[in-house]
């Protein structure tokens, strides 16, 4: 499984959103997704499993997929909770009983 | 740690700016200085602002992250932070109030990755975000960046 985060430039939101995926994954204890960073016009739909935006490039990412948006790119808790929600629509399974606080 | 991204006189503290386009100004200024950036990355980054959908560079919390792409005027990776007491509008936006303003320059893509790897780390905990909410002086945020977690 595949998760792309996107934004405008490539290099910044989306790449803080990709490291806090990748810290999420760990806390809920997923391996095995592949995770990585890109702008908004060099990717097609296709090119992943979920794809993760901010807010503001909801509209122009729409068309991409299995989109997901987030409101904050740096609240833990909505990217745990989404991401969550994504990979079980995945089929993944999660282990949340095994997380501590 | 953090702290060290940030060379001396990058940690800024104002009471307030005009608009978003001073703030802009403000926290870039000290990277044009050290010539990390030049004037043509300024602009892409207030262009980029403008454009539809330009607000993406607000992470939430009240803590944005000016940048552009790098071959628009970076010189060599670097960060600067300003923090505002009055939070001001980014591109004008009520949806996009903004108290922390960081500026990011990177050379490519994919080497500034332990940057921003302590960069994510430091404004996805929550306490950080708060304790940059309340900053009110460079000596707060210089603390608060050296004691990243």
């Amino acid at each position: 499984m595949k998760i792309l985060t996107v934004c405008s430039t490539g290099l910044g939101s989306s790449f803080i959103t990709q490291l806090n995926i990748d810290k999420a994954l760990k806390e809920l204890g997923v391996t095995g997704v592949e995770t990585d960073h890109s702008d908004l016009g060099s990717v097609n739909k296709g090119d992943a499993d979920v794809i993760f935006v901010g807010r503001d490039i909801a509209d122009a990412a729409k068309d991409l997929g299995d989109v997901v948006v987030l409101n904050s790119l740096i609240d833990m808790k909505e990217i745990k909770e989404k991401l969550a929600e994504a990979l079980k629509r995945h089929g993944l399974d999660i282990h949340e009983e095994e997380q501590t606080a | 740690m953090l702290d060290e991204y940030f060379s001396e006189g990058t940690v800024m503290y104002r009471d307030g700016v005009a608009d978003w386009e001073e703030a802009v100004d403000v926290v870039s200024g000290p990277l044009l200085d050290l010539r990390k950036i030049k004037p043509s990355y300024v602009d892409a980054i207030k262009a980029s602002i403008r454009k539809p959908g330009g607000t993406y560079i607000d992470l939430g919390q009240g803590i944005a992250m000016a940048h552009a792409r790098p071959e628009a005027g970076v010189v060599a990776t670097s960060l600067s932070v300003l923090k505002v007491g009055r939070p001001f509008l980014l591109d004008d936006s009520q949806d996009h109030p903004i108290s922390t303003l960081f500026c990011l320059a990177a050379q490519d893509s994919k080497s500034h990755l332990s940057l921003m790897q302590s960069l994510a780390t430091f404004l996805s905990d929550g306490r950080n975000q708060e304790r940059l909410g309340k900053a009110t002086n460079v000596e707060e945020l210089r603390a608060i960046l050296k004691e990243e977690r």
